[in-house]
């Protein structure tokens, strides 16, 4: 088989590629969708339209956009997190999950008693916590028994999932609510442990909101100027090095490992600060926030800072899809889009690293 | 009917940023062993990848048996006979030898019969004398023993020419007297053998005929017996090369120790002993050439002086303190510096900027860092420093190292290592690869790190190198250190017997 | 425990093992050549969406719907698995990330659920099922009767995938190319097999048998379209495949595990056993991580057989 193009490896990455590649995979994306909704007899660009008004374009579609972008947020920066390092924790769903576990019940149990700030305190951290020693068992596995991690942190989504069940299925369990009829559901946070809301410029911002942005910035600086993000760089570009200068591999896998399952866990107690202010075992299985996380992550090419446009900006596109969802907004289609955007992105990817170039003038095959 | 086997008229291999061969001739006749010989980058790996059909030439024609050929893939040059043997084995180490030797074979039924496989692959062996288990699975085997069973791979799919890339590189000399004895075998029976090498005597006494390659290009075809290793070395360097030892301005002493290692041993990373009490020391000033042919232990001893490798006995002193064991930290903080082999992957993050590269070891000190966090402006004019110190060429300090030139590489490592204050410099094969500038540079950093009092242990397989620089040499074999004598009065004769498990008394 | 238990569980265990085996012998035969699809419940929903859809429309006899329901499926299936090949072998992108795009493009609130949304596929049920079959009439012998001779079609077609898939890999020049490829793409390469077609064609396969498995919810399992409906199954055939070290025998007898897992709580409530149904539905997962922990050690990856190559797109080593 022989391609009129090949591909030549890159030297160096210039610059202007981390955020070319990002535009043009939306745009390819957008591009190919468009074929998609043709095909299936519908108009793209009142698609399109559609998606822009209800996700970006009114104060109150960007308040349920920033809703939908808070999680998101929190598991892409745990995507990318462990991404830098070559971990590939794709278990953000689970550990998001186990972090509004850790949340909900310090909420449930101080939230009556303490002080507004210590219950909101203790919740974050609590979902740190949680979501960090569930994604350690991952880090520690990888590290000690050189297990891969993708398929570990993919089985522990699925043991977290059943967790959450029990808890709120188990008629005995802390976090149900013993007045739900008919169908279980968690019991609800005092209303002093709810989490603030900001108005900004007439939209409502979520505490953990601006949590994940503050997040975003310390993991930058940690990327750019600290002795541990010059170590993690160190061992993602070359294990062999990282052992030669003596950088702690094993330690820094575990310690990056949780890290990444700290923010999601983050992420999972905002969803119970924020927004449902129970533990809400449905809701947070029905978005596959942790999943959108590694799109998140693959979008924002790893930067921390990166990850918050793009899970504002995926959120918007999840919200709208809320809103729309109806006989002329078949549901699917925001999964669809992004899946389309993860493609292009995925392709797109091959640019940083190869140029493309003609084949031509090449010599044919086949011995004489 | 033409008496030529293979026939390259103006091969042109252009990599981005280098001309890998550029013109190059070469002509090997019908069932001689024909030696391809150049210094590391010379472009002999090039010209047999193309030879094989790995690479597709720019330019150029390749001729076999008087047909023009062209080869769209490795397949296709199989098909028409030509075999490769790689230094780096292509083998599936799951699989048995018979299941590697059948591996693509177009001959191959349908559906295996294991028993008629193996029996076909015991006798082929048997004719070339070439003693291995068509049953074994490859990762039992030894070194020797695969590369037998890539020889019989190219054999059994019926190669009428065999390439063979600095196959004796892993091997012992006495394995690598049988190796020489099949290949007079498969000769005798009218194939044809080329043979690479950077090795002048092995080449003198295993070929028929040499082409010599330099900087991409043919330097000329000779007539072995018409030849002789001088001429060989001035043609693969470009100038005559006189072994003499470097004049050292403070030679060292062997008594002012500043590196011991007391019955050390240490397990390789398939778990296997891998040295076996090993008691060496190095002197104030001294350089202590380790020779011996790769893979006897030299790589481990190096890893376990410089704490990337846990010792499972004896201590290692460096200065006066002992070194806490497999502790690097501890070790680069104790005074160890080290050159390793693998410099850009090792030694180097090849894809971190010469100035990160630059601060490695001492990112953590306070110079370069607080409170966790680091001071990105220092380690920018540290690493200019250096750069200019050491003459690094670079466009800048934000270049990655990935992208300099071999030379400019070993520069970025030795100007790090040595901005440490090292008392002891671990180097092990500091030269390999590198151009004959290049090469002199390096060995000039060496001597003056001895003469400021750096004790140096040269780990290298190139004997000249360790015969100009040591005052001292031992020798390693199997992991052990089976001599230990000064550099004046070696000889290479005898240091070879030694490399190939001779006793010292024996070799005298 | 009685025998009538066991024999309901064992039937229970080969009924909703089957889907899981197509699903996991076709990873096993794209990982064999090296590459790793994290797509496999996208392609399952997809083909199973397919497959419903084609059951309803499509007309004639019902062996013959239900025939070109199968086939449509696995077509469909196949063309994702395509693009994964694409993506993963020729454009070399990371294939973690790559098959995870296939599961979000096409799972339960991708593709497959667009698609049952404008075909309108969850508004009837299935009309033509793959219902069980009556082999030689033997399916009243006690005991043999309901273990062997009472299952859909497509269970008997998953014994005969099953023997000759290890046939295939570890008799056949085919197979021991493959296994190559998977092991060490520059030994394959330099012994002129062409990895890339190898990766296509393997990388399609497993597509083509993930959508089978996916048919197999929608036309046996479920009788309607539900989004979603294979709930995980597709990771579970992704741990199955290193449940059974890459092996159809093995992963055979770990889908009927994996199967008698899934089915065991319920049977086992309604004959009032009280065993947590949440500990049987996590076993699975828990299994496989412990399965995977043991065979991680380099001494147990070489004779067990795990391919080296697993995920490392392939790439000659030009300078």
């Amino acid at each position: 088989m022989k391609s009129p193009v090949r591909l030549e490896r890159r030297l160096t990455q210039p610059r202007w590629l981390n955020w070319a590649i990002p535009v043009v995979s939306l745009l390819g994306a957008l591009a190919v969708g468009a074929i998609v909704l043709l095909a299936t007899g519908k108009n793209p660009l009142d698609v399109y339209w559609r998606i822009l008004d209800r996700g970006f374009l009114s104060q109150r579609a960007i308040t349920g956009t920033l809703r939908t972008a808070t999680p998101l947020a929190f598991t892409g920066l745990c995507a990318a997190a462990a991404f830098r390092l070559g971990v590939i924790n794709i278990g953000g769903e689970g550990q998001l999950y186990v972090g509004a576990v850790g949340a909900a019940l310090v909420g449930l149990w101080v939230g009556g008693s303490a002080p507004v700030g210590i219950t909101i305190i203790v919740m974050v951290l609590a979902g740190m916590l949680f979501g960090a020693m569930y994604a350690s068992i991952v880090g520690v596995l990888r590290s000690q028994f050189n297990t891969n991690e993708i398929i570990t942190s993919l089985m522990m989504n699925y043991i977290a999932g059943i967790i959450l069940n029990y808890l709120i299925f188990n008629s005995r369990s802390y976090w149900r609510d013993p007045r739900s009829m008919g169908f279980p559901s968690g019991k609800p946070l005092e209303k002093r442990a709810f989490w603030p809301t900001y108005e900004i410029f007439g939209t409502s911002v979520s505490f953990g909101f601006l949590l994940a942005i503050a997040a975003a910035i310390v993991l930058w600086v940690v990327y750019k100027r600290s002795r541990l993000g010059f170590e993690i760089g160190i061992i993602a570009d070359s294990p062999r090095a990282a052992r030669y200068v003596g950088i702690r591999t094993k330690w820094t896998i575990v310690a990056v490992t949780a890290m990444s399952g700290a923010l999601a866990g983050i992420g999972g107690a905002s969803q119970v600060g924020d927004f449902a202010h129970y533990l809400d075992a449905k809701g947070l299985q029905l978005n596959n926030f942790g999943y959108t996380g590694i799109v998140v992550a693959a979008l924002a090419r790893l930067n921390p800072l990166g990850a918050i446009l793009v899970a504002v900006l995926l959120g918007g596109l999840t919200n709208a899809g809320y809103s729309l969802q109806g006989p002329d907004f078949p549901s699917g289609l925001v999964g669809t889009l992004q899946g389309l955007i993860l493609f292009t992105a995925v392709a797109g990817e091959i640019l940083t690293k190869y140029r493309v170039r003609s084949n031509s003038g090449a010599t044919k095959a086949v011995a004489a | 009917m033409t008496n030529s086997a293979v026939r390259m008229t103006g091969v042109v291999k252009r990599f981005p940023g280098v001309v890998a061969n550029d013109g190059v001739n070469f002509e090997v006749l019908k069932g001689e062993v024909h030696a391809l010989l150049g210094e590391n980058g010379a472009g002999k790996s090039t010209l047999s990848n193309i030879l094989t059909g790995l690479y597709r030439p720019d330019e150029g024609t390749i001729e076999l048996g008087g047909t023009s050929v062209t080869f769209g893939s490795p397949k296709a040059a199989l098909d028409a006979g030509i075999g490769m043997v790689h230094q780096h084995f292509r083998l599936v180490e799951p699989f048995t030898v018979a299941e590697n030797v059948i591996l693509g074979n177009p001959e191959t039924p349908f559906v295996i019969d294991t028993g008629s496989t193996v029996e076909r692959v015991a006798e082929l062996a048997k004719r070339y004398d070439m003693a291995v288990d068509p049953n074994a699975k490859i990762w039992q085997l030894s070194v020797g023993e695969q590369q037998r069973v890539e020889i019989l791979k190219v054999l059994y799919r019926g190669a009428r020419v065999l390439i063979l890339d600095e196959p004796t590189a892993v091997l012992t000399p006495i394995e690598a007297e049988a190796l020489f004895k099949t290949l007079r075998a498969m000769t005798a029976e009218g194939r044809t053998v080329i043979f690479i090498s950077h090795k002048l005597d092995e080449v003198m006494s295993v070929s028929d005929r040499i082409t010599v390659l330099r900087g991409g290009r043919t330097v000329g075809t000779v007539a072995t017996r018409d030849t002789s290793t001088r001429e060989l070395a001035s043609m693969m360097v470009g100038r005559s090369v006189e072994f003499s030892r470097v004049a050292r301005r403070n030679p060292g002493t062997a008594s002012d120790v500043v590196l011991s290692l007391t019955d050390v041993g240490c397990k390789d990373d398939r778990g296997r002993q891998a040295l076996h009490g090993v008691n060496v020391t190095v002197g104030r000033g001294e350089i202590v050439g380790v020779a011996g042919v790769a893979g006897n232990g030299q790589r481990e001893l190096a890893e376990v002086i410089a704490g990337m490798r846990s010792s499972t006995a004896g201590r290692i002193v460096v200065g006066d303190k002992p070194v806490p064991n497999g502790r690097a930290r501890a070790a680069i903080a104790g005074g160890v510096a080290h050159v390793p082999e693998d410099r850009l992957h090792t030694g180097l993050a090849a894809g971190h900027s010469v100035e990160d590269n630059m601060a490695l070891k001492n990112y953590r000190t306070p110079l370069l860092s607080r409170f966790g966090l680091l001071k990105r402006n220092i380690i920018t004019s540290q690493a200019g420093d250096l750069v200019t110190k050491y003459d690094v060429k670079t466009p800048d300090t934000a270049t990655p190292v990935r992208l300099l030139s071999g030379g400019n590489v070993q520069k970025v490592l030795l100007a790090r290592e040595f901005s440490t204050n090292p008392k002891v410099l671990v180097a092990a094969s500091p030269t390999r690869g590198l151009d004959v500038g290049a090469i002199e540079t390096v060995r000039e950093r060496l001597v003056e790190a001895a003469d400021n009092g750096v004790g140096i242990l040269l780990i290298s397989e190139d004997l000249e190198e360790i015969m100009s620089l040591a005052d001292r040499i031992v020798v390693m074999y199997e992991g052990r250190l089976v001599a230990n004598m000064p550099a004046v009065g070696a000889t290479r004769e005898q240091l070879g017997l030694l490399m190939g498990g001779a006793t010292l008394e024996a070799s005298r | 425990m009685n025998s009538n238990l066991f024999i309901v569980i064992a039937t229970q265990a080969i009924f909703y093992g089957t889907p899981l085996f197509f699903a996991a012998l076709g990873g096993v035969f794209t990982e064999r050549s090296g590459v790793l699809n994290l797509g496999v419940e996208g392609m399952m929903l997809v083909g199973g969406v397919t497959g419903a859809w084609a059951s309803i429309h499509v007309g004639g006899s019902p062996w013959f719907t239900l025939m070109v329901a199968i086939l449509m499926a696995m077509a469909a299936s196949t063309a994702l698995a395509s693009l994964h090949a694409f993506l993963c072998v020729t454009l070399k992108a990371n294939q973690t990330v790559a098959g995870l795009s296939i599961t979000i493009f096409a799972g339960s609130v991708g593709l497959s659920s667009y698609f049952a949304n404008i075909w309108k596929v969850a508004e009837d049920p299935v009309t033509r099922q793959v219902r069980k079959l009556d082999l030689l009439g033997l399916g009243d012998t006690p005991v043999l009767g309901p273990l062997l001779f009472n299952h859909t079609i497509l269970t008997y077609l998953s014994w005969v995938m099953c023997a000759v898939a290890s046939w295939y890999l570890f008799r056949t020049k085919i197979g021991l190319q493959l296994r190559a490829v998977g092991e060490s793409p520059q030994t394959a390469d330099a012994m002129g097999i062409n990895v890339v077609k190898y990766r296509y064609i393997h990388t399609m396969l497993g597509g083509a048998l993930a959508g089978l498995g996916g048919a197999f919810y929608s036309l046996a399992i479920v009788p309607t379209w539900v989004d979603g409906m294979t709930k995980g199954a597709g990771w579970i055939a992704i741990a199955l495949v290193i449940f059974g070290f890459w092996r159809p025998g093995l992963t055979l007898l770990g889908a009927y595990l994996f199967g008698a897992l899934q089915s065991l709580g319920t049977v086992l409530k309604s004959r009032s056993f009280d065993i947590p149904g949440d500990v049987l539905d996590a076993l699975p997962f828990v299994m496989t991580i412990v399965v995977l922990v043991l065979v991680s050690t380099r001494f147990a990856h070489k004779r067990i057989g795990a391919p080296a190559a697993l995920g490392v797109p392939y790439e000659r080593e030009e300078r």
